[in-house]
């Protein structure tokens, strides 16, 4: 296989990665804050694509006011579902809660299809050929995507470690108690985290609209392959999860040129295992210890 | 007593509740003639890859219903209708169809879409005797069709591949490329394609069985664009295939692609833009639009759907009038295998008839009726198959436009 095509699908690999990376981040701070997996995550992304959707079709073609709606309406909806269902369940098991964000997502899917059907939507994105370096081929769209998706990582990454809303977070995540006797009012922390949650889970939702079609099982169908990438990346460690996800869609990419591509994602798996049999703890987690 | 008072207010209670039962219960059944009434499942795609066309398909199995008990039911049995939802998934195919079975005790299940929703449940369908009717086009529901049991509305991929081989050769391409969905259906489809052709000389350059459900097929579409091919066999569903053309028109890639109907049509212009889709060959099973059947569901379906009515539905309409007349000739003391026992009879070599009314005078004057459906002319084949013509449109200008007809034959 010559190196171009290898090129092309590292590349193809990083921009959906970048992508993906966004709600792979929703998820793991969420991990890291509220301690669960969750798996309404998929289904916030659908419904940030159908916003933006809804945006398009009675509001204004714009593309930029669709994003907008669509993180705006998906965080809405992550801190609505927050005070109704989460915070209820903070004192219980993580399962409870993970069973709670399998209802939240179903709920989500169905309110979805019950207004808009299940047939496919699309973006109104113009249609522009890639520009062609010597068999390289480079999407503009994807550039722009892969220009968003960076720009709101640099600026969550800033929030997380350079402000005080940022450090707060962190605490909690790193012993809830001693955060709540140093003073850090936790409620606060989690409309903030699932504010966070929903800004990210919508934006990823739009872009991943864009490249593919807006259909009900859009995020939902990416659920397994986010979750790996945050186990690859080590669970609720933030910069992990960008690099677990880019590791996770570069392998899967690479590999199809190698083996058919239908066991594409059987050896994106493959690479998570590797890892895991090497660094149990992921990447960048840090091995955990029972007392 | 303090007792009675209970008891009468829980006797008000249980009768009230028995009331309230009552008012639920789907009574137009009963208020219609006699007969015990036939219970017919439907197993639809209204979910998942198959949900553009799975909820047509269950208002056209509805229409059809309709239709029956308007006109006293089959054989004076009524129809009842439990309908389920597949998923357009084996799995949850599988638990429905139990559901269907074993709780609403159907006798025949129809409007099956996807053939790995078939091929999941025909043992299940075959174990409990009950009559299936779908759309599938994997060869190998012909194979498993051991019980003649099932009975496929559909032409198998096997003759949508010879056919999409045939059509490339006869336009004058010589590399065509293969990329399927990874499904029975387009399995099936991809390798009989790639054997026809390389049967009649030549080689296919390459052919890709891609993952469903993926963001970027670009790395697969890459793969087969690098063997040069002048055309593409394309066996997709529309959201995948909007992602693949979409994809390959960003390549700039000059090459032509062959489709199913079911994918490449107007909805998928929609999709992609007049651009992307100009040229586009789109092979199909054309529903019979000058026969008098599918004239009268066309309008009953507009009616309710404020669209036309595609292939799927066409032929789910089709499923319910044939089962209705193969229970009327049949009678009403017939068991599930008497009925499918007259499957055959009244689609063949009979007087040609359009609705379930006119057959049904006719096979109460003793005479024998051949429904002319609304999908194809319906003249099973001895593994339960059909074979409707295939239409081969181009998509010009964002419009389908008929080239030719191609009647079709057995694989």
């Amino acid at each position: 296989m010559d190196w171009i095509a290898i090129l092309n699908a590292a590349i193809n690999g990083v921009v959906l990665g970048t992508l993906l990376a966004l709600p792979v981040l929703a998820i793991t701070i969420v991990f890291g804050i509220a301690r669960f997996p969750n798996a309404a995550t998929g289904d916030y992304m659908t419904l940030g694509a159908y916003t933006a959707i809804a945006v398009q079709t009675f509001v204004s073609s714009s593309l930029v006011l669709g994003v907008l709606a669509a993180c705006a309406v998906t965080a809405l909806v992550s801190v609505g579902f927050y005070l109704w269902v989460f915070r209820a369940l903070a004192q219980r098991s993580n399962i409870s809660r993970l069973i709670a964000s399998l209802g939240v997502a179903f709920v989500v899917r169905n309110t979805i299809t019950f207004f808009a059907g299940q047939d496919q939507y699309n973006l109104d994105v113009p249609l522009v050929r890639a520009w062609n370096l010597n068999g390289v081929r480079i999407l503009p769209t994807d550039l722009y995507i892969l220009a968003t998706a960076a720009i709101a990582l640099v600026l969550v990454f800033y929030f997380l470690y350079a402000t005080p809303m940022g450090r707060r977070m962190r605490a909690v995540a790193d012993n809830a108690d001693l955060a709540a006797a140093s003073g850090i009012r936790s409620h606060r922390v989690m409309l903030c985290l699932w504010t966070l949650c929903g800004v990210f889970s919508g934006l990823g939702g739009v872009l991943l609209g864009i490249k593919a079609v807006v259909i009900p099982e859009l995020g939902f169908e990416l659920l397994m392959p986010m979750f790996a990438a945050v186990i690859l990346g080590g669970i609720g460690h933030p910069v992990g999860a960008v690099v677990g996800t880019l590791l996770f869609s570069v392998s899967q990419e690479i590999a199809s040129l190698y083996v058919e591509p239908s066991y594409k994602i059987v050896m994106a798996f493959g690479v998570l295992l590797v890892l895991l049999l090497v660094r149990p703890q992921g990447i960048f987690g840090r091995p955990m210890a029972a007392r | 007593m303090k007792h009675s008072i209970n008891r009468s207010r829980r006797q008000f209670v249980s009768s009230s509740m028995v009331l309230g039962a009552t008012a639920i219960f789907p009574w137009p059944a009963l208020t219609q003639p006699k007969g015990e009434p036939f219970r017919l499942g439907a197993l639809n795609s209204i979910t998942g890859v198959g949900g553009p066309y799975g909820g047509a398909m269950l208002q056209a199995i509805r229409i059809a219903v309709d239709e029956v008990n308007a006109a006293g039911g089959a054989a004076g049995r009524p129809f009842v209708l439990y309908a389920e939802d597949d998923q357009t998934k084996p799995d949850a195919a599988v638990l429905a169809v139990k559901k269907l079975i074993e709780i609403n005790r159907v006798q025949a299940v129809v409007g099956v879409w996807p053939s790995s929703v078939g091929l999941a449940i025909m043992p299940i369908t075959n174990n409990a005797d009950i009559i299936m009717m779908n759309t599938c086009g994997a060869p190998e529901m012909q194979i498993e069709n051991k019980r003649g049991l099932a009975w496929m509305f559909q032409a198998s991929n096997a003759v949508f591949g010879k056919a999409f081989a045939k059509i490339a050769r006869q336009r004058g391409y010589k590399r065509p490329a293969v990329m399927a969905f990874n499904n029975s259906t387009f399995v099936g489809l991809a390798n009989y394609f790639k054997q026809t052709w390389e049967a009649d000389g030549g080689k296919v350059s390459e052919l890709i069985i891609y993952e469903p459900n993926q963001t970027t097929y670009r790395t697969e579409l890459n793969r087969a664009l690098a063997t040069k091919p002048d055309v593409v066999a394309l066996g997709a569903y529309r959201p995948d295939a909007t992602i693949i053309l979409r994809e390959w028109f960003q390549t700039g890639h000059d090459c032509k692609f062959i489709m199913p109907g079911w994918t490449a049509n107007e909805d998928l212009v929609k999709a992609l833009g007049k651009e992307a889709t100009e040229g586009i060959i789109s092979v199909s099973n054309v529903a019979a639009h000058d026969h008098e059947a599918y004239k009268s569901f066309a309008t009953r379906f507009r009616e309710k759907m404020k669209r036309e009515p595609d292939v799927f539905a066409a032929q789910s309409y089709d499923m319910v009038i044939t089962l209705a007349l193969a229970i009327e000739a049949a009678g009403a003391q017939a068991g599930t295998l008497d009925i499918n026992a007259k499957v055959k009879s009244v689609t063949s070599g009979g007087q040609k008839v359009s609705s379930f009314e006119q057959g049904r005078d006719v096979l109460r004057a003793g005479g024998d009726v051949d429904y002319e459906g609304a999908s194809s002319s319906l003249n099973f084949g001895q593994y339960g198959e059909t074979v409707p013509d295939f239409g081969v449109f181009e998509i010009t200008d964002g419009k389908l436009v008929l080239k030719e007809t191609v009647p079709g034959e057995l694989a």
